[in-house]
C-alpha cells in the first residue's frame, strides 16, 4: 500500500465522491467529515513514511498513458509538495466539519471531494501532462462552488474566475508543448516528464519566451498584479467553504508552480526576470495593502491581503536562495493556514448578520469575546508577529531577497507596516467601540461547530510559530536540490553569481575542517 | 496546339469559379447541388490531370474517391430536399432559416 | 542554575495563560494574585541569578531550535549576563509591584482577569526582550512587548481614542521595526549569525560603512520602541491605557528597551562613534524638547510620559558617548521613580473619579497623604536631589557630556535639568497643594487601598536608596561586559561647582514650581495665547502635521487606488478585453442567419482570404530567404 499512498491520495476522495451521490441526504455531512478524515490521516501517514533527509521525490508511481508522446501518469512528492498536500487534507476536513452552508449540502460535500482530487493531483503531479488536466479540473468544482452557492453576482464572479484563469492555462499548455517538443528536437524522444526535462539545459532566449508562457498561467493563478481583480470577485461571491479552499490552497498553485517548474527549467530567465518580478512583487505587496485598507467589507479586506501576502511569496521565491524559497515555501502554508482562517471567521459573523459591511459592527469584542479572541489571533498572525506562522516565512522571504537587493527589500519591507494598517484598523471598526447597532447586541458568540473549525488552524498557527522545524527541514533540503540544480543549470555569469553553489561551498567548508 | 497541364488547370479553375459563383448566388437548392456537383469536379479534372502528368496515380484514386462521395452526397441531399419539398412545397434557400444562429 | 533561568522567563507566561483561562469568566481575585505571585517567583529567581552572576558566573541555555533553513540558524537560546540580569530585575521588581499594584486599581473592573492576562505576557515578551542570546529572539520580545502595548493600550476597546491610540502605537513601531529588520538581514548576511558572541565577535572585520549602516538601522529600531523624535507622539496617546499600564510599559520597562539594545549592541556601537554622536545629539535633542512640552500640559498622565520621553533622552546621550553602563544605570533608577510617579498618578485618578486636569485638582495632601508623600520622593529623586536616585544617575550623565567635551550637549541636558524639576513640582504642587478645586466639582476624593500603598513602598525605597547603594556594586558588575569608563572631573573644584550649581539650579526650579503653583492657581491669559505656549500645548503641532500629511493622504490614496485604479482602470481593462471579444460575437452573429446561400457566401470569402494570405506568406517567405542566401 505504502508504494501506491500517493494515487490512493489523490484517488480515494474521488471514489468516495462518488459514492456519495447514494448516500442519504441525512447522513452526507457525516460521511463527508469521514472521508475528510481518512484521507487527512492517510496524508498524516504519508509525511510519517516521508525521509525528510531525502531532498528527491519520494513515493513515485509511473503508469505510461500515451507513450508514443512520452505522456504517463508520474507523481511523487518532495519537501516542496508534501505539506502543500497535508494543508489540502487538513482544510478540506476543517471545511465540511465546520460547514454551515444548508442549502444543498449533498452537492457540495460532493464537489468539494472532488475538488480535493484535483488539488492533490496538481501538487503531486512531476509530468506536465496530469499537471495540466489536474489544474484545469481543479476549475469546474470551484466554479460550481462559487456559480451553485455564491452570493447575488455570482454568475459573474465565476465566469469571470474561470475564464480569467483559464486563458492563462491555455498560454502555459502552449508552453509545454514547446517545452516537449524542444525535448523532442533535443534527445530524439518525447517527455512530459518533469524529472526528465530538468536535465535539459535550453538556450537563453528560448527560456525568456517559455518562461513569459509559464508565466502567465501561473501569474493569473497566483495573482499577480495586474492580473488579480478576478480574486476580490470570487471571494466576495464565494461562500464561506470557497473562500476558504480557495485561498487556503488554489493560490498556492501558481506559487508552488514557479517553484516546480519556472526555477529549474528556465534558471537564466528567471533570473533574468528577476527584478520585473520583484516590482510586480511589491506593487503586489503595497497596492494591495493599500486597497484593502479602503475597503468597507471586511471579506475583501482579506481577500486583498492574500493578494499582498502572495507578493511577498512571490519575492521570496525569486530571491534565487535557500532561505529566500524555503521561507516562500513555509509562508504557502502559513498563508494558508491564516487566510482560511481569516475567511472561515468572516463566514461566522457573515452566518449570523448576512452582511460583511464593518459600518454595520462596531463593539463586536463586548458581545462576542471568543469570536474577537481567536479573530484577533489570527489577525496578529497575519500581520506577521512573531512566533505565529506567517513570521517564520516572512522573515526568511525577506531575508532571501536581501541577497539579492537592499533597496527592493526595504520597500518590501513595508509588508509589515502597510499589513498592520489595514489589519489593525479593519479590527478597530469590526470590534472595538460600543455596540451601536442593535442587531448586534444579542448576536451569539462562537459555538461548537464553528470552534471545531478554528481551533485547530488558532493551535496549527501558534505551533508551527514556534516550532517550525519539523517542516522546515524537509522543505529546506528539497529547495537545496533544486538551487543546486539552478545553479549547475545556469549559462549566464548573472544567473552563476545570483543563484548560490551549495555543493561549492559545502566542500569549501570541508575543505577548511580538514586543514 | 498541345495540350498541356496548365490547359487542365486552367479549366479546373474555371468550372471551380463558375461552380463558386454558382454555390453563392442560386437560391434553388436543386441549383445549389449543381453547383456543388461544379465544384467536386473541377477538383477531379485538376486531380486527375496532375495525376496524369506526374505519373503518380494517387491522384486519380482520390479522384474515384471523390465521385463515390458525391454520388452519395447528392443521394442523401436529394432525398432530403424531396423530404423538404413535401413539407413545404417550396425549395427555396432563404426560407430555410431554422439554423439562425 | 538553568532552572532558575526558566523560572524567571516562564513564571509570568504561565501567570498569563493562567488568567487567560478565566478570560471570559466574571472577575476573581484568584487571576491577580496568581499572577503577582508568579511574578514573585519570577522575581526570586531573577535575585538568584542576580546573586550568581555577581559571583562572576553567567548562565546560557539552548532550548531548542526555532529556524533552521539554509545557512541561518536561530535557536531559542538564552543568556543570563551583567547585563540581562540588570533588566531582569528591574522588569520583575517593577512588574511584581505593578501587579500587585493592580489588584486593587482594576478592582471594580470588568476586564479583571484579561487585564491580568495581558499584564503577564507582558512581562514575558519583556523577559523574552532582554535574556535572548540572539538578534531574532531580542526581535521576538521586541515584537510580543509591542503586541501586550497595543492591548493593553487598547484595553477600554469602547473608547474611540483607546483603540486609536493603542494602533497608532503599534503602526508607529511598526516603521521602526522595519528598520531594525532591515538591520538584521544586514547582520546575518555579512556575519552569517544572529547570535549575539558570533555578532560582536566578529563585527570588528566588516567595511567601516556597512557596520555604520547596520548601527543606523538598528538604531532606528530603538527610537520607535523608546518613541524617540519623530516616532515619539505614540507615548503621550499611550496614556489611554490604565494607569498601572503606563507604569509599567510606558515608564520603566518596554520604552527602555531602546537603550538596552543600543547598550546590548555596544562591540556595534562602539566601533562608530559618529553615529553615537548622532545619538547622544538626537536623545538631547528629545530631552529638552519632550520636557518644554511638559511644562504647560494640562493632563497628569501626559505630563508624566513627556518626562518618560525626556528621561529616555538622557538615556541615549549617555549610550551614544560610549557611556552604556552609565545608561543602564539611569534606566534602572528611572524605572522605579518613574513607575512609582505613574502608580502615585493612578491613585489620584481613582480619587478624582479619573480626572486628569491638575488644574481641577488641589490640596489632596490632607486626603492623600501616602500618595502625596510618595510622589513628592518620586519627583525629588526624577529631579536628581541628593541622595536620591536620579542624583545619581542623571547628574552622571551629565558629567560624561562635560567629561567627553560636548559642552552643547551638557548644556542642554542641563536647561533639562533645570524644566525637568519644575514640571515635576508644578505638577506636584498643583495636585497637593492649595486650594481644594476638586470640591466644586463635586468630588471628594480618598486614599487608594492599604495594600496599594504597601505595594508602591519598596519602589519608594528603590527610588531613595537605588543610586546610593546600588552604584559601585552595580559598577563593578556590569563593567565585566561593559565598556569600563568612569567618569571623573579631575578638577575638583569645577566638580564641586557644577555638582553644586546644578543642584541649587534644580531647587530653584523647584521654589519657582512651588511658587507659581502651589496657593492660587492664576491662570495668565495673556501667556497662554501667545505663540510659544500654543506651541507647547500643541506639541509642535507634531500629531496634527502626522495626521494631515501621512495618515489623511494614505487613507485618500487607498480609496484611490481601489475605486479608480483597481476597479476602473486594472478591472475595467479585464472587462473591457472581454467586452469586445463578447461585443464581436454580438456584432458577428448575424453572419449566421441562418441562410444557407448567404453562410455559403462567407465560406467563400474565408477561402478566398486563406488563399490570399497563403499565398503571401509564402511569397514573402520565399523572399526573406533568397535574401538570406
Amino acid at each position: 500500500m505504502q508504494e501506491h499512498i500517493l494515487s490512493i491520495l489523490i484517488f480515494f476522495p474521488a471514489l468516495a465522491a462518488m459514492f456519495g451521490f447514494v448516500v442519504h441526504k441525512d447522513s452526507v455531512r457525516a460521511y463527508g467529515i469521514t472521508v475528510a478524515a481518512i484521507e487527512f490521516f492517510l496524508s498524516l501517514w504519508l509525511w510519517n513514511l516521508y525521509d525528510p533527509m531525502t531532498s528527491g521525490m519520494q513515493f513515485m508511481e509511473m503508469a505510461p498513458l500515451v507513450s508514443a508522446f512520452g505522456i504517463s501518469y508520474l507523481v511523487g512528492v518532495d519537501g516542496i509538495s508534501l505539506f502543500i498536500i497535508i494543508l489540502s487534507t487538513f482544510f478540506t476536513l476543517i471545511g465540511i466539519a465546520s460547514l454551515t452552508e444548508k442549502r444543498r449540502v449533498k452537492d457540495l460535500i460532493i464537489t468539494l471531494l472532488f475538488l480535493e482530487m484535483t488539488m492533490i493531483g496538481v501538487f503531486a503531479a512531476l509530468d506536465a501532462i496530469v499537471f495540466y488536466v489536474f489544474w484545469e479540473l481543479s476549475l469546474i468544482p470551484m466554479l460550481y462552488i462559487i456559480g451553485a452557492w455564491g452570493g447575488p453576482l455570482r454568475i459573474y464572479a465565476s465566469i469571470k474566475f474561470f475564464l480569467y484563469t483559464f486563458t492563462g492555462s491555455l498560454v502555459m499548455l502552449v508552453g509545454m508543448l514547446f517545452m516537449a517538443y524542444f525535448y523532442y528536437q533535443a534527445t530524439g524522444q518525447w517527455s512530459f516528464s518533469l524529472l526528465e526535462w530538468y536535465r535539459l539545459i535550453l538556450p537563453v532566449n528560448i527560456q525568456m519566451w517559455l518562461f513569459a508562457a509559464f508565466f502567465l498561467g501561473f501569474a493569473i493563478k497566483v495573482p499577480m498584479f495586474p492580473f488579480h481583480t478576478w480574486l476580490p470577485y470570487a471571494h466576495g461571491q464565494a461562500p464561506t467553504i470557497g473562500s476558504v479552499i480557495l485561498a487556503a490552497i488554489l493560490l498556492k498553485m501558481g506559487t508552488y508552480a514557479f517553484i516546480r517548474f519556472s526555477l529549474p527549467l528556465f534558471p537564466d530567465a528567471s533570473v533574468a526576470f528577476m527584478f520585473p518580478i520583484a516590482i510586480i512583487a511589491i506593487i503586489m505587496i503595497v497596492y494591495a495593502a493599500m486597497v484593502a485598507y479602503a475597503q468597507e467589507d471586511i471579506k475583501q479586506v482579506v481577500a486583498y491581503s492574500s493578494i499582498s501576502h502572495m507578493g511577498v511569496i512571490i519575492l521570496g521565491i525569486f530571491s534565487m536562495n535557500v532561505e529566500g524559497i524555503t521561507g516562500s515555501v513555509f509562508l504557502m502554508i502559513a498563508h494558508g493556514v491564516v487566510s482560511g482562517a481569516l475567511f472561515l471567521l468572516v463566514g461566522v459573523i457573515y452566518d449570523r448578520r448576512h452582511t460583511k459591511l464593518m459600518s454595520e459592527f462596531g463593539g463586536l469584542a463586548s458581545v462576542m469575546p471568543r469570536y474577537a479572541t481567536i479573530f484577533g489571533i489570527m489577525m496578529m498572525a497575519s500581520v506577521g508577529l512573531p512566533l505565529t506562522i506567517n513570521f517564520v516565512g516572512e522573515f526568511l522571504s525577506l531575508l532571501g531577497f536581501y541577497k539579492q537587493s537592499h533597496s527592493y527589500t526595504l520597500v518590501a519591507g513595508t509588508a509589515i507596516i502597510v499589513g498592520a494598517i489595514y489589519m489593525l484598523s479593519a479590527y478597530k471598526k469590526a470590534f472595538f467601540g460600543t455596540v451601536t447597532n442593535e442587531k448586534n447586541k444579542n448576536l451569539k458568540d462562537v459555538n461548537r461547530t464553528e470552534l471545531l473549525g478554528l481551533v485547530p488552524l488558532v493551535v496549527v498557527a501558534i505551533w508551527l510559530g514556534v516550532y517550525p522545524k519539523p517542516l522546515l527541514e524537509p522543505i529546506n533540503n528539497s529547495v537545496e536540490a533544486i538551487v543546486q540544480l539552478m545553479h549547475d543549470k545556469a549559462q549566464t555569469l548573472e544567473a552563476k553569481q545570483r543563484i548560490p553553489d551549495l555543493s561549492n561551498s559545502a566542500g569549501l567548508n570541508s575543505t577548511q575542517e580538514a586543514h | 496546339m498541345e495540350i498541356t497541364l496548365t490547359h487542365y488547370l486552367v479549366l479546373s479553375t474555371v468550372l471551380f469559379a463558375i461552380g463558386l459563383i454558382g454555390v453563392m448566388r442560386r437560391k434553388n437548392l436543386l441549383m445549389l447541388f449543381f453547383a456543388t456537383e461544379i465544384l467536386l469536379n473541377a477538383v477531379n479534372i485538376g486531380m486527375a490531370a496532375i495525376s496524369h502528368f506526374r505519373g503518380d496515380y494517387t491522384g486519380q484514386m482520390f479522384a474515384f474517391f471523390i465521385i463515390a462521395i458525391a454520388a452519395s452526397e447528392v443521394a442523401v441531399g436529394l432525398g432530403l430536399l424531396i423530404v423538404w419539398y413535401k413539407r413545404t412545397g417550396k425549395i427555396d434557400l432563404d426560407q430555410m432559416t431554422s439554423m439562425r444562429g | 542554575m538553568e532552572v532558575y533561568l526558566y523560572i524567571a522567563l516562564f513564571a509570568p507566561l504561565v501567570g498569563s495563560l493562567f488568567a487567560a483561562l478565566f478570560g471570559a469568566a466574571p472577575k476573581t481575585y484568584l487571576t491577580g494574585i496568581a499572577a503577582s505571585g508568579l511574578l514573585f517567583t519570577s522575581f526570586v529567581s531573577s535575585a538568584i541569578l542576580l546573586n550568581y552572576v555577581l559571583a562572576g558566573h553567567t548562565v546560557h541555555v539552548e532550548m531548542m531550535t526555532w529556524i533552521a533553513a539554509g545557512d541561518l540558524y536561530i535557536p531559542f537560546g538564552f543568556v543570563v549576563d551583567q547585563v540581562s540580569v540588570t533588566m531582569m530585575m528591574v522588569v520583575s521588581v517593577v512588574s511584581t509591584v505593578v501587579h500587585v499594584y493592580s489588584i486593587g486599581y482594576m478592582a471594580h473592573d470588568k476586564g479583571f482577569n484579561r487585564f491580568f492576562s495581558y499584564l503577564s505576557a507582558f512581562v514575558f515578551s519583556m523577559m523574552v526582550l532582554v535574556m535572548s542570546d540572539n538578534f531574532l529572539g531580542l526581535f521576538i520580545g521586541w515584537e510580543g512587548v509591542g503586541l501586550c502595548s497595543w492591548l493593553l493600550i487598547g484595553f477600554w476597546y469602547h473608547k474611540e481614542s483607546a483603540t486609536w491610540a493603542a494602533n497608532e502605537a503599534f503602526i508607529m513601531n511598526r516603521i521602526a521595526d522595519l528598520a531594525m529588520l532591515i538591520g538584521i538581514f544586514m547582520l546575518y548576511w555579512n556575519l552569517g549569525s544572529l547570535q549575539y558572541d558570533v555578532v560582536f565577535a566578529n563585527i570588528a572585520t566588516l567595511p567601516m560603512h556597512i557596520i555604520t549602516w547596520i548601527g543606523i538601522f538598528l538604531f532606528i529600531g530603538a527610537m520607535g520602541k523608546s518613541a524617540q523624535f519623530p516616532l515619539h507622539t505614540w507615548l503621550a496617546d499611550a496614556m489611554e491605557g490604565p494607569t498601572p499600564v503606563s507604569a509599567l510599559i510606558h515608564a520603566a520597562t518596554m520604552v527602555t528597551a531602546g537603550v538596552y539594545l543600543v547598550v546590548r549592541a555596544n562591540p556595534i556601537y562602539g566601533l562608530i562613534p559618529e553615529v553615537g554622536i548622532v545619538i547622544a545629539s538626537l536623545g538631547a535633542f528629545v530631552a529638552l524638547f519632550a520636557a518644554s512640552m511638559a511644562l504647560v500640559n494640562r493632563d497628569m498622565k501626559r505630563i508624566i510620559a513627556y518626562s518618560t520621553l525626556s528621561q529616555l533622552g538622557y538615556m541615549f546621550v549617555a549610550a551614544g558617548l560610549g557611556a552604556y553602563w552609565v545608561a543602564l544605570f539611569h534606566l534602572m533608577a528611572h524605572a522605579f521613580f518613574k513607575a512609582l510617579l505613574f502608580l502615585g498618578a493612578g491613585n489620584v485618578m481613582h480619587a478624582m473619579h479619573d480626572e486628569l486636569d491638575p488644574f481641577k485638582m488641589g490640596g489632596l495632601k490632607k486626603s492623600m497623604k501616602w500618595t502625596w508623600i510618595l510622589m513628592t520622593l518620586a519627583s525629588v529623586a526624577l529631579a536628581g536631589i541628593y541622595p536620591l536616585a536620579g542624583f545619581f544617575s542623571k547628574d552622571l550623565i551629565l558629567e560624561v557630556a562635560f567629561v567627553e567635551h560636548h559642552y552643547v550637549l551638557y548644556t542642554v541636558l542641563l536647561l533639562t535639568a533645570g524644566l525637568t524639576a519644575f514640571y515635576s513640582f508644578r505638577l506636584v504642587a498643583l495636585i497637593f497643594h492649595g486650594n481644594e478645586r476638586h470640591l466644586e466639582h463635586g468630588i471628594h476624593p480618598h486614599e487608594a487601598y492599604t495594600f496599594m500603598l504597601y505595594a508602591m513602598a519598596p519602589l519608594g525605597v528603590l527610588a531613595v536608596i537605588a543610586g546610593m547603594a546600588f552604584k559601585t556594586p552595580y559598577y563593578l558588575m556590569v563593567t565585566h561586559l561593559l565598556p569600563a569608563m568612569t567618569y571623573h572631573i579631575h578638577n575638583h573644584t569645577t566638580f564641586w561647582i557644577m555638582t553644586i550649581g546644578t543642584q541649587l539650579f534644580v531647587i530653584a526650579a523647584i521654589t519657582y514650581a512651588y511658587k507659581k503653583y502651589a496657593k492660587a492657581v492664576k491662570v495668565d491669559k495673556k501667556v497662554e495665547s501667545g505663540l510659544l505656549y500654543q506651541l507647547l500645548y500643541n506639541q509642535y503641532f507634531i500629531p496634527k502635521i502626522y495626521d494631515e500629511v501621512f495618515s489623511k493622504p494614505y487613507l485618500k490614496l487607498s480609496k484611490l487606488a481601489w475605486k479608480e485604479i483597481d476597479l476602473k482602470i486594472v478591472d475595467a481593462t479585464v472587462d473591457g478585453i472581454a467586452n469586445i471579444i463578447y461585443q464581436t460575437g454580438e456584432k458577428t452573429h448575424t453572419m449566421q442567419d441562418g441562410n444557407l446561400s448567404s453562410m455559403l457566401r462567407w465560406m467563400v470569402i474565408g477561402l478566398v482570404v486563406l488563399l490570399v494570405l497563403a499565398v503571401a506568406f509564402t511569397a514573402g517567405y520565399n523572399a526573406v530567404n533568397l535574401q538570406a542566401m
